[in-house]
């Protein structure tokens, strides 16, 4: 049976957040996780304490990152390249894989159902929701942790600059949102924040590091669909505003295509402060609380082509338990 | 080389390679435990001993047998410093 | 979960280029690990790997990994008969771990040591999700488009994933598959870990003393089964069931009784509707790492009881071939199903009187099965069962 699915915690630390380390269990926690994985961590918890929830029931958790723990992986290697063989830190091996960020927060919060890493270019924390809401609809598991994390490392910033790579704003941060069968969630007597109603993923044709030429897209009316909505209902729009230029007038000329003649206001949760995969779970978020009577559309585009379209509605709208503050 | 000497070359590994925060190596002693799950331990598991091991090596210049029990020379500090205090004599 | 036709296999394996020459390899029991020639080994215990052997289709300034997971990816297509117009609505599902770190740490390294060379333009595409934008852009596929990482179990998560979207009714077809050229990180990494046996690997063996590491790349075409059927494809086998489990445990260990991995094995058989006792053959992670051998045999002991079915592990022919290891023996167990031929594992000379299974040891076994599973797990307690039954 289709599940609807429930919004009912959020949480996003960045290099601002005052008191990363209060979530950290022990001393273990404290010198054995990167920073990135101190974040990512700190944000899982803080998620789950904002939802009232732990892993009891079973818990998915999915990350989406574009680099992953890169200022490990690179402290890895120059521990051989100064010292040799003897310079290779067993410690920091694992981090050099992707999915340490999604593995340390499933150690720490004891997630025991699938846990995945998303890697994409700056659609991968929406990717990660899309696929949480996906297996939740689907009844694959009943609650997650979906969201994203990432951790700017100066040397790929400027490799990627010089290899011509399009500037854009990135920061250093983690966040999730949880999301649960709202069945499951009513029967614990959980808020609820709101729903997400649609969730689609498509290629929009673009090569590899480019922009599209074509404002013709599927997954935003994909998830409309799913939504049983229409571009008319949609009243506002996260976008995935990241400072390339070029990028954001695509993305907006995706979106203006596929909600035409309806021009809903557009608003970005990473800009001025740089964006990180993280962020997704704020957009999520933000659009349950926002959206009112109304939908809300949360959309992400790569340059390549990948696309995320995520509809959101509010809990008042959704029949939901009322809103608890 | 002697056990005390080894003794404060491991404090210095244990801050900059399993990277314990400094104030927490001034309280160590030789009687002080390893392993993780030991009363009194500084909570090493699995993954810690051989980022200890491969600091080790390197430090002393010593080449450990991995086909051997390694275990009973990794439980305290007091130990680990006789066992490489008597690797680094003998060598 | 609703069956879902395999109806495409490409490979790029230590064997060389397509399935035909993976699978006289791995059914010849021939072991492909070797000294490594593309990176400097100096100073390391462990010396040897699986390459994938020259010449490696594809541009020069695609990274290595790019052009093994196209050459494969485009076989596995073909295999399957997808014209240009069934691709627009396909998947593209891409286990990876590496990148293009090869050629990336190549510049790095020279950097390091004093160049002054500026970052090439290809580096740029370093990363792990490059493989998935140059797949679909390249190949035309526009569906949904994902780039899985789960360590080790990479390769085997795509193929879940994959099933997902069809089963959901997301898209008809999907391409799904997993690819790693060998890397100095995944080599050094491994060495210090004390994880890799300076000679060839030995799985299920009682003198067992770590693991190879190997490359290469492997997609399978995966499809609702009517429209296969419809469509008249040739289905090779269904993948009727998967489980995706965590540890929650370790980063590098498993879980000491293997509770995450019989976990996943059980929900796969859950999922699917079939019994233990009609599993006749695991392909299994297999490492050869004394710890990882054990455990996953006590997990499988578990489930299938004593002996209950063939084990092999093709790594101990190919290496480990890390983001790509999943997709690959997902083919070779389809391959057994497909030739009632269940491949070795090489090198096995004693068995492991703690393994109770008959683990094939360096002759391939004659053996018509209905169901096979394939195990995968990765760092941090990442497992992934898919569980595979015979075409017809």
């Amino acid at each position: 049976m289709r599940q609807r699915v429930a919004i009912t915690g959020v949480a996003v630390v960045d290099e601002r957040t005052p008191d990363v380390a209060s979530w950290l269990a022990d001393e273990a926690e404290a010198r054995r996780l990167s920073r990135i994985c101190q974040l990512t961590v700190a944000a899982g918890r803080r998620a789950l304490a904002d939802a009232d929830l732990d892993a009891q029931g079973g818990l998915a958790v999915l990350v989406g990152t574009e680099f992953g723990d890169m200022v490990s992986t690179i402290s890895f290697v120059d521990g051989y390249l100064s010292r040799g063989p003897g310079g290779l830190s067993a410690l920091l091996f694992p981090h050099t894989v992707m999915n340490t960020m999604a593995a340390t927060t499933a150690i720490a919060v004891s997630a025991k159902d699938l846990s995945l890493t998303l890697s994409a270019l700056t659609v991968a924390g929406e990717l990660a929701i899309a696929r949480g809401a996906a297996a939740i609809r689907a009844g694959r598991v009943g609650a997650c942790l979906a969201g994203g994390a990432d951790e700017p490392a100066p040397l790929v910033m400027s490799a990627l600059g010089e290899a011509g790579a399009a500037p854009e704003l990135r920061a250093a941060g983690a966040g999730f949102v949880v999301l649960e069968a709202l069945d499951g969630a009513r029967a614990r007597g959980a808020r609820v924040l709101g729903e997400i109603v649609g969730a689609a993923w498509r290629a929009v044709p673009a090569r590899p590091h480019r922009i599209g030429s074509t404002a013709s897209s599927r997954a935003i009316a994909a998830a409309l669909e799913e939504a049983g909505g229409h571009a008319a209902e949609v009243g506002r729009v996260y976008t995935s505003a990241n400072g390339d230029g070029p990028r954001e007038e695509w993305e907006r000329a995706l979106v203006d295509a596929a909600l035409a003649p309806h021009r809903p206001p557009y608003q970005s949760p990473s800009v001025p402060a740089g964006r990180h995969s993280g962020l997704a779970a704020q957009s999520v978020a933000s659009a349950a609380s926002e959206a009112g009577d109304r939908l809300a559309l949360v959309h992400a585009v790569a340059r390549g082509g990948n696309q995320v379209a995520i509809v959101v509605r509010s809990a008042s709208r959704a029949g939901a338990t009322a809103l608890i503050p | 080389m002697e056990p005390k000497e080894a003794f404060d070359e491991l404090k210095t590994i244990l801050v900059t390679r399993l990277k314990f925060d400094p104030r927490r190596a001034v309280d160590l002693t030789l009687e002080t435990m390893l392993p993780k799950g030991v009363e009194d331990s500084i909570g090493l598991d699995s993954l810690d001993f051989i980022e200890l091991s491969i600091a080790i090596e390197e430090r002393f210049g010593i080449v450990m047998d991995e086909s051997a029990d390694l275990a009973p020379h990794f439980a305290s500090f007091d130990t680990l410093s006789r066992y490489i205090a008597s690797r680094t004599t003998r060598a | 979960m609703k069956p879902v036709a395999i109806t495409g296999l490409g490979v790029v394996s230590p064997f060389g280029a397509g399935v035909k020459a993976y699978w006289e390899g791995l059914s010849g029991g021939v072991c492909a690990i070797r000294p490594i020639t593309l990176i400097d080994t100096e100073g390391f215990r462990c010396r040897i790997a699986a390459e994938v052997p020259r010449p490696i289709a594809g541009s020069a300034r695609r990274s290595r990994a790019d052009r093994l997971a196209l050459a494969a990816a485009r076989e596995a297509l073909d295999d399957a008969g997808v014209d240009r117009g069934d691709r627009e609505d396909a998947a593209v599902i891409v286990g990876a771990v590496g990148g293009g770190m090869l050629e990336a740490e190549a510049w790095h390294w020279r950097r390091m040591r004093g160049s002054a060379e500026p970052v090439p333009r290809p580096l740029a595409s370093s990363f792990p999700s490059a493989h998935a934008d140059v797949i679909g852009s390249t190949l035309g596929l526009a569906g949904p488009r994902e780039t899985v990482v789960t360590a080790c179990s990479s390769g085997a998560a795509s193929l879940a994933m994959a099933t997902d979207l069809i089963s959901d009714g997301v898209v008809p077809l999907a391409l799904a598959g997993g690819v790693d050229a060998l890397t100095r990180i995944c080599f050094m990494g491994f060495n210090a870990l004390r994880l890799l046996d300076p000679a060839p690997c030995r799985p299920f063996d009682r003198d067992r003393r770590g693991m190879s590491i190997g490359e290469g790349a492997a997609f399978v075409v995966l499809e609702d089964g009517a429209r296969a059927r419809a469509r008249g494809a040739r289905v090779y086998a269904e993948l009727v069931g998967y489980g995706m489990t965590g540890d929650a445990f370790h980063v590098t260990s498993p879980h000491p009784e293997g509770e995450g991995m019989a976990r996943a094995m059980r929900i796969a058989l859950r999922e699917a509707g079939v019994a233990a006792a009609s599993v006749g053959y695991a392909n299994a992670h297999g490492t050869a790492t004394p710890q990882n051998d054990r455990i996953e045999a006590r997990a499988m002991r578990d489930v299938f009881g004593e002996g209950g079915l063939l084990v092999s592990s093709t790594k101990s022919m190919i290496g480990h071939t890390m983001a790509a290891a999943g997709t690959l023996e997902a083919v070779a167990t389809v391959l057994a199903l497909v030739s009632e031929l269940v491949p070795p594992t090489a090198q096995l000379e004693t068995p492991d009187p703690e393994i109770p299974f008959d683990c094939v040891p360096r002759a391939a076994r004659e053996a018509a099965v209905e169901f096979a599973i394939s195990n995968s797990f990765g760092f941090g307690g990442q497992n992934v069962t898919l569980l595979f039954k015979r075409a017809g």
